[in-house]
This record gives C-alpha cells, sequence and structure tokens, in this order.
C-alpha cells in the first residue's frame, strides 16, 4: 500500500515536471465593484510586511482625442503630484516619506497607473491620501505652469535617444484618424503649447479621473477584508462621471507607407517595419497568434535572428512586439543595424520571412516550445508583490480583471501552426505596411 | 560561546577588506518554485591592464553570451528558450557577477548549461567578433550618441579616479576593445576566476544537495588569484574644474562630485546615507534638490545624489547590487535642462551643496528621513534575488545583514553626527563637473566666475524664490576659464 502510494507520488511529480505549470496566474484574489463603479482587486502574495497599490486609470493618449492636446494623459499624471486642500504637496510627500514608500507613476496610450510599495502599517494612510488627490485634486495655474517645465524636461531627456524619434515616426505614419497617431510623451509643440492648456487640464480631470475608469488593485501582505473597508470609507464619496470619449475609428489602410528619419548625430540604423493588427483579444487567438508569431519567426532563438545577427552579424539587435493595446494597433519588427549600406537587404530579408510564413507553417515542435516558455516566464516575473501588481496592471488597462490572463493563455494553448499562419495571412499584408528608417550621418559610425 | 562569534565576526571582517583564502556560499534555502542562482567573482574591470580597457567586462560577456566548449550558442539559447531562462552577467571595478533564474521543474537542466558556460567556455571567434562589435557600438552608439545622462555619470567617475585601476569606464575604450585578442580574455578567465575571488549564491527551493554539487564544481577552479591586492587612490585635486563634453542634442545633462573616504560598513556611512536620502533620494520626489530645481523651478524632470556607485539610473528605480566598490564618490546628477536655464541650474545646484553643507539637516528633516530609511529597506529588498544580492555586498564590505545593519544604525544615529558627516566629508570646492551639450564655449563663458546667470519663468514664482534666485544667479561656483576643458564626444572613451 505503501510501495503503490510511493509510486503514484513519483508519477505525480514527473507529471509536474514534464509539464509547466498549468494555471497561469497562480494567485487567489478578490475583485469588488464599488457602488460608484470603482473596482477593487486585492491579491494577497507572500511578500512579509509589504503592501503594493497600484491605481489603474483606463485613461492614456488614446483618450488625446483633440488637436493639439497630445501628451495631456501624461502632463495629467504629473499633475497629481500637486496636491489638494487637505494634503498640499508638502504634507502628502511627508506621508510618503514617513511611509518609507517607493512611489510613481506611469502613462501609456491605454491607462494611467499610480503606483506605491510600502510597509504594510501605512495601508490606511496611503489609501485615505490616494482617495483624497482622485476627488480633490486642485491645483494653481502656477503649479500647473510650473510642472509643464518638468514634463518637456522629461520630453528633453528621451529626445538624445534616436529609438524615441523612431517610435514617433512610426505612429504619426501609420494611423491617419485613431489617437495612436501620437506617442504618450506627445508631439513637442504641443508639449511646448502645454503652460497654455490650464483649462483643459481641468476639463481632463473632470472627465477621465472617476470611478468608473479607475481599478486599485493592491498586492502583498493584505487582507481583502481590510483593504474593502478601507477603500469603502475612503472613495466611497467619489462620484460617478459621465464623460464617454469618442476615439476616431482608424479607416482601413490600403497602401503601404514609408518614412525616414535624419538623425543628427552619429547613430547605428535603425529600422522598423510594421502592419496594421488587431485590438487585444481573450476570446480568440489573434493576440496570442501574434505573439507567439513574433517570439518564433524574430526571437533570439528564430532562424532570422540566428542568422542575422549571430552568424552573419550585420544586425546587433532583432525583435518583434505584437499588438496588446485597447484598440487595433501595429505589430512591429524593429532591427538595429551595423553598417548602413546593408539596410535595403535586411529590409528586403525581413519582408521576405514575413512572406514566408504566409505559406509555410512554424514548426509544431518549437511552438510547443514558446507556449511552454510564456508560462514559465510569466510565473517567474511574479516574484514580489510589486511585479504582481504591475502585471496586473497591463492587463487591467484592456480588460479590467486578472480573470484575461487565464483566458488569453488558455488561448495561448490551444495555438496550433496553421493558427499563426491564418494570422500572418489576415495581417501581416502589404497594403497595412509602414516602414521607417532612421540614419545618422554618414559615416554611421559603426565598427567595421 | 559569546567570544567564538566575536572571533568569528572579525575573521569575516578581514576575509572582506583582502581576500578570501577559498569559495564563499551565500545561501537563502526557501519554497519558491523559482531557483535564483548569483556567483560573484570579487574581480573586474579594476583588474582591466591599461592599454585593454573593457577586458573584464568583454571576459564575462563572452561567458555569458559566448558558447560553450561543447554547444555553441545557438545551441545553448535553443536549450534556454522553453525555459524561458538565460544566464545574464554584470561587470564593475570589483565585482563580476553572473546570475540566472530557473523555475525548479529546470534546474537540473539549466544548472547544467549555467556550470559549462562558466566552467568550459568555448572561446570561439564568432562569438569574440560579435560580442566586441556589440561593445564597442555600445560605447560609441549607446552611450556616446544616445545618453547623454549616463555619458556624464561616467565621464565623471573616470574623470574622479584618473591615474588609478578606476580610471576609465568598465565597457572600455574603442581602441583598447580593438586591441583585445582572444587570447587576453583566456588569461583574465585564468587568473581571475578563482576560488579565492568567488561568492557563490543561491536561493529559492532548491534541494540541499544541490548546494554541495555547486561547491565541487565551482571547486575545480584555480585556487588563488596571485594579483596583489587592489589599491585605490584617488587624484587630489586643487580646484574646481568643469569638462565640457560637445555633442549634438537638445538640452544640457550634468553630473558632478568628488571621490569620498566612506563606504559601506565604516562608521560615517549611516550618517551620510541618511545626507543622500534626504538631499537627493534617486528617483523620488521628497529630495531637497528635486524640489528645490524640479518643483518649485521646473527646470527639469529631476535632480538626485549618491554616496555609491549607481550605474543605470535613467532605467532602474533603485540601485542594482553587486556593484560593491573599495571607494566611493559623491555624485550629484542633473537631469537635461533647457539650455538658456543650464547655467543657472548648475549653479543652484552647487548653491544647494553649499547650503547643506553649511547649514547641515534640521531636526525635522532628519526625524523624516530616518523613518524613510528605516522601512525603504525593505522595498530595496523585496524580491530574493535582490535580498541574495544584498547579502553578497554584505560580505564583500564585511556587515552584516543589510537590513538589519541600516536600521541599528538609523536607530542609534543623532542629526549632530549627520550633520558632522557632512561637513567632514562634504564640500563646494575642489569639484569635478560634467556638462554635455551643443554649445560647449557658450556654457563654458556662463559658468565661469559670478555670473550672473538668468532665469525666466512661465508663471509667477513667489518673491523669496525670486530673491533667492538673483543670489543663485551670481553664485560663483568658482570655475576660472582655464578651469575649463571642452572635448567633442567623438574623444571621450575613444
Amino acid at each position: 500500500m505503501i510501495r503503490s502510494f510511493l509510486l503514484l507520488f513519483c508519477v505525480v511529480m514527473l507529471a509536474v515536471a514534464a509539464d509547466p505549470p498549468q494555471k497561469t496566474f497562480p494567485f487567489t484574489y478578490t475583485q469588488e465593484d464599488l457602488p460608484n463603479g470603482l473596482r477593487l482587486v486585492t491579491i494577497p502574495t507572500d511578500s512579509p510586511n509589504l503592501v503594493s497599490v497600484y491605481i489603474v486609470v483606463q485613461t492614456g493618449s488614446r483618450n488625446e482625442v483633440e488637436p493639439g492636446k497630445t501628451g495631456f494623459a501624461h502632463l495629467f499624471e504629473h499633475m497629481m503630484f500637486r496636491g489638494t486642500d487637505k494634503y498640499p504637496p508638502e504634507k502628502f510627500q511627508e506621508i510618503l516619506t514617513r511611509a518609507g514608500a517607493a512611489s510613481n507613476a506611469d502613462t501609456s496610450s491605454d491607462r494611467t497607473t499610480f503606483h506605491t510599495t510600502f510597509s504594510k502599517e501605512d495601508l490606511p494612510a496611503i489609501l485615505a491620501m490616494e482617495a483624497d488627490r482622485f476627488e480633490n485634486l486642485k491645483y494653481p495655474l502656477e503649479a500647473f505652469k510650473t510642472e509643464t517645465g518638468a514634463v518637456l524636461g522629461e520630453y528633453n531627456k528621451n529626445s538624445a535617444n534616436p529609438g524615441s524619434k523612431l517610435e514617433e515616426v512610426l505612429m504619426d505614419t501609420a494611423f491617419d484618424r485613431h489617437t495612436y497617431k501620437h506617442t504618450t510623451m506627445g508631439f513637442l509643440k504641443d508639449v511646448q503649447d502645454m503652460p497654455n492648456q490650464y483649462d483643459y487640464s481641468i476639463k481632463f480631470f473632470d472627465r477621465y479621473y472617476r470611478p468608473e475608469y479607475t481599478t486599485i488593485i493592491v498586492t502583498g501582505d493584505v487582507d481583502p477584508k481590510q483593504a474593502r473597508a478601507l477603500v469603502d470609507k475612503s472613495f466611497g464619496d467619489w462620484k460617478r462621471g459621465s464623460y464617454h470619449a469618442d476615439i476616431p475609428v482608424e479607416p482601413k489602410q490600403d497602401a503601404p507607407r514609408e518614412a525616414h528619419v535624419d538623425w543628427g548625430s552619429p547613430t547605428l540604423p535603425l529600422l522598423a517595419i510594421a502592419y496594421k493588427g488587431p485590438a487585444y483579444t481573450d476570446t480568440a487567438k489573434d493576440t496570442a497568434a501574434l505573439d507567439a508569431f513574433a517570439t518564433l519567426v524574430f526571437g533570439q532563438n528564430s532562424e532570422l535572428y540566428q542568422k542575422l545577427v549571430v552568424r552573419e552579424q550585420k544586425l546587433d539587435s532583432l525583435g518583434a512586439n505584437a499588438p496588446s493595446s485597447v484598440d487595433p494597433d501595429l505589430f512591429t519588427i524593429r532591427a538595429r543595424l551595423k553598417h548602413v549600406e546593408d539596410l535595403p537587404a535586411i529590409r528586403a530579408e525581413i519582408l521576405a520571412t514575413v512572406q514566408r510564413f504566409q505559406d509555410e507553417l512554424v514548426s509544431a515542435d518549437k511552438l510547443e516550445a514558446v507556449k511552454k516558455r510564456e508560462r514559465y516566464a510569466f510565473t517567474m516575473r511574479l516574484d514580489n508583490s510589486e511585479s504582481v501588481a504591475q502585471t496586473v496592471a497591463q492587463f487591467v488597462a484592456l480588460r479590467r480583471t486578472p480573470d484575461t490572463i487565464d483566458k488569453l493563455y488558455v488561448q495561448y494553448g490551444q495555438l496550433t501552426p496553421e493558427d499563426l499562419r491564418g494570422m500572418a495571412r489576415k495581417y501581416l499584408i502589404e497594403s497595412g505596411r509602414t516602414i521607417v528608417s532612421l540614419t545618422g550621418p554618414a559615416p554611421a559610425g559603426a565598427s567595421k | 560561546m559569546k567570544w567564538v562569534l566575536l572571533v568569528q565576526a572579525v575573521s569575516l571582517c578581514v576575509f572582506a577588506q583582502t581576500r578570501a583564502s577559498q569559495m564563499r556560499i551565500v545561501a537563502l534555502p526557501g519554497n519558491s518554485p523559482v531557483v535564483t542562482l548569483r556567483l560573484v567573482f570579487t574581480t573586474g574591470s579594476a583588474r582591466d591592464p591599461e592599454d585593454k580597457s573593457g577586458l573584464a567586462r568583454l571576459t564575462a560577456e563572452m561567458l555569458a553570451g559566448g558558447g560553450s566548449k561543447d554547444l555553441t550558442y545557438k545551441q545553448i539559447v535553443d536549450a534556454f528558450f522553453p525555459m524561458a531562462a538565460s544566464v545574464g552577467s554584470q561587470v564593475d571595478m570589483e565585482m563580476t557577477t553572473f546570475s540566472g533564474a530557473t523555475h525548479v521543474d529546470n534546474l537540473e537542466a539549466y544548472y547544467k548549461l549555467f556550470r559549462a558556460m562558466l566552467l568550459d567556455p568555448g572561446w570561439r571567434e564568432d562569438d569574440f567578433k560579435r560580442l566586441k562589435d556589440s561593445a564597442i557600438n555600445s560605447l560609441r552608439v549607446g552611450l556616446r550618441g544616445n545618453n547623454d545622462e549616463e555619458l556624464g555619470k561616467e565621464v565623471l567617475l573616470s574623470e574622479l579616479y584618473r591615474g588609478t585601476p578606476y580610471g576609465h569606464y568598465s565597457l572600455g575604450a574603442v581602441s583598447a576593445l580593438q586591441r583585445i585578442t582572444i587570447e587576453d580574455l583566456k588569461q583574465f578567465y585564468k587568473q581571475h576566476y578563482t576560488q579565492s575571488n568567488l561568492i557563490v549564491g543561491i536561493a529559492g527551493g532548491y534541494a540541499p544537495e544541490f548546494l554541495d554539487r555547486l561547491k565541487k564544481d565551482f571547486g575545480a577552479l584555480p585556487a588563488n588569484d596571485t594579483a596583489p591586492a587592489l589599491a585605490i587612490h584617488p587624484p587630489a585635486v586643487e580646484h574646481t574644474h568643469a569638462l565640457i563634453v560637445e555633442k549634438n542634442t537638445r538640452s544640457v545633462a550634468y553630473s558632478f562630485g568628488f571621490p569620498i573616504d566612506v563606504k559601506r560598513g565604516d562608521p560615517d556611512y549611516p550618517a551620510l546615507l541618511v545626507m543622500q536620502s534626504y538631499f537627493g533620494q534617486h528617483r523620488e520626489s521628497g529630495g531637497h534638490l528635486f524640489q528645490r530645481i524640479r518643483e518649485i523651478r521646473g527646470i527639469n524632470y529631476g535632480d538626485y545624489d549618491y554616496i555609491e556607485y549607481f550605474p543605470r539610473g535613467g532605467n532602474l528605480m533603485e540601485p542594482p547590487p553587486n556593484v560593491a566598490r573599495g571607494s566611493q564618490a559623491f555624485q550629484i546628477w542633473i537631469r537635461p535642462a533647457e539650455p538658456p536655464q543650464a547655467a543657472f541650474t548648475l549653479r543652484l545646484a552647487v548653491y544647494e551643496l553649499n547650503r547643506l553643507v553649511k547649514e547641515g539637516i534640521s531636526q525635522e528633516d532628519f526625524d523624516r528621513t530616518k523613518e524613510f530609511l528605516s522601512k525603504f529597506v525593505n522595498v530595496l529588498t523585496k524580491t530574493k534575488r535582490a535580498e541574495l544580492a544584498y547579502a553578497i555586498d554584505s560580505l564583500y564590505y564585511g556587515i552584516p545583514n543589510y537590513n538589519a545593519y541600516i536600521k541599528d544604525a538609523l536607530a542609534k544615529l543623532t542629526r549632530d553626527q549627520v550633520n558632522a558627516a557632512i561637513r567632514k566629508h562634504l564640500r563646494t570646492d575642489r569639484l569635478q563637473i560634467v556638462a554635455v551639450t551643443d554649445h560647449a564655449a557658450d556654457l563654458k563663458r556662463q559658468i565661469v566666475g559670478a555670473g550672473p546667470s538668468k532665469i525666466e519663468y512661465n508663471s509667477p514664482k513667489p518673491p523669496e524664490i525670486l530673491a533667492e534666485d538673483k543670489i543663485v544667479g551670481a553664485f560663483d561656483i568658482g570655475l576660472r576659464p582655464e578651469d575649463v576643458e571642452i572635448v567633442p564626444v567623438e574623444k571621450i572613451f575613444d
């Protein structure tokens, strides 16, 4: 009896060892909605004494629908640190400092996230303070203008990098009407005009900083009941808004596009080849299939990478990103070349590779390896309260629930080589393509 | 019993200060399904030959990014692929780190590769060429071309330690990298990758026998490094000096500072840590410099200070561990300012440093900062990976567990001690300043002497700020025209 039990145990162990972890998102969590539409997701994790609070507002540069107002969601991320009557900036800072908190915020096309990691005993104080700024933010014109200087400073520190410029031109060229046309930083002319947009900033806050746009994620050493009680107390009075942004729909692209950037100082040539892709989905295979395609065809152990980066050494980096945004976004292949004279050949080779996989199937074994890898990578990333919250925040911006993670990985698990080919045929087509190259002054300055 | 413990503690100190005679182990077993490996050799770029800077880093990259004796790099990448694993390397002056993590399911397969890469390197020509090209391109394009702020910081440190084993960038210089051969790498590996230099770190859900295997396998390395112990004596300077790196760029980035005689474990370290945090805690908005330059005046994106080496600050929110150094520098980092405001910004930063040295910190700021730090240490070690890495640094510096060390020291620390340490170790004369800008001659003209440098705002400022601006604008940072050197970016690390 004992022996057969042991044997059974061994079989189970082997099964576990042979397969990747089964449940992709390994934590138990609670998800609750307050009557005002605010959502709370609490995820206890093994992080003694530490708590992370991530507040996700489903507003990003995507919501910047008026002309001349690009970069506003990001500016607003900055303004949220400019205080209220109850917690002027000095007091706000004092509480964060005394909590030993690591605190910051970030903005992308679909979301603005405010995040703080600190000792658990400070949770009531931090949540009360957060609620106050989300409900009662108030800043004078002078503080607004001063903060626009810090935003211009952020533009300046990014502007030394040609990769930022390439991205700016790529989005501007690929999109005509949808707000993904501009990057989160916004166009320089709009950033320079920000000091004159005080009234618009108040309007922006009134529209989007509302409970129905907001999800609070609490991870770490936390009791869900306590978190709910604290959020009820602090955020319960927050009033629901009524604004719905009318995000322009991007018309179908009907011909390939191109642009080139002349960069003022020495750089390695950069090349981006992008295709109009789908919006994020966890109910169909599109998102998962394109993600697997990006890894298999352009990732570190792809044939193309091994040829161009490792053997021929013509590129010093190559990779692709599948879209994962609220609205249809780009599937982008990026390469950094060593020599400018290789640009036409590399471009042709990447295009031929895209073409090839519209006919050929990827190997089934390799696809299984990708599936395995994605699950391991996901599990290994979730090793502390902050990274759990950070990861969940990305998905909350898309579907407002961690539930979408397991749904997405179910799609992943069902992928076949035919699915990948099908998605390549559907999305990676010439009429939806945009190519942008960037080169520095000759000589390119690369190592010979 | 007490006496025995004391002896052990002392001998630990001695190990860290001189050199260990055998491999040391830091093990943090636990229940996590992830096993983290971190092997640190207490050797690095300070051992680069004078004409071959970059050798230590290229050697490590060849191990972590090249094939082993039996497997090509492609075979290794393919084998790691389904595990979502890799081996990373990091090289600083006195530490070379190899790190990786794997799900415990894959530990056996992972370790087989890890072991082969570190103990049986392949030394293939094509890997070497690829990694050398990549190093040269990182210097020319990644650093000089695209990252003005990191460039400024690294130029500053090279200047502060000119003529010492720290007096170059760990990635090397273009001409030096071009001289390096595979034979140099093999020689470096043979001499410095020894048991005496090795600290083996492991954390997570591994079996106890696994540790024995690690010890046995890495016991195959040569026993001792024959190089003499490092002695770093930064050159004395007589006058504040500015080096302006000229390149095509929109704005002006600054770094400035000087070496200090304080490192982790020294009596004044906790006091200076409080100072650092109060004056400019990295990437936090509560720092004094951040408040005065960004928050009140809206000049730039952020302003911070450091008492330890902190590379890649533009990307990292917390200091990267395992860049421990026997000699450290005090550094101020001023993020890019618009050219018309740049001269004023530099004067403002030095003016604030001057106030800090003269006035010290208030009791209220002291109390608040102490409270911050005693909790913030938990954030620093929030992952097993970080806990392991900090424990390795603590072994190097000869201190107990970092969190306990900081919390205990803070509990005993007084404001007077902090202010005494500020007066003793900080100064506003004999600074080394590095600026990165497009208009070097203009900047030079504006920062020498007593200005005045002006600033204009896009909104009204309180009278006390405007009054202070007048003082700041005319604040002489001690630069004479002959103290300013202009260097085109192409000459930096070339």
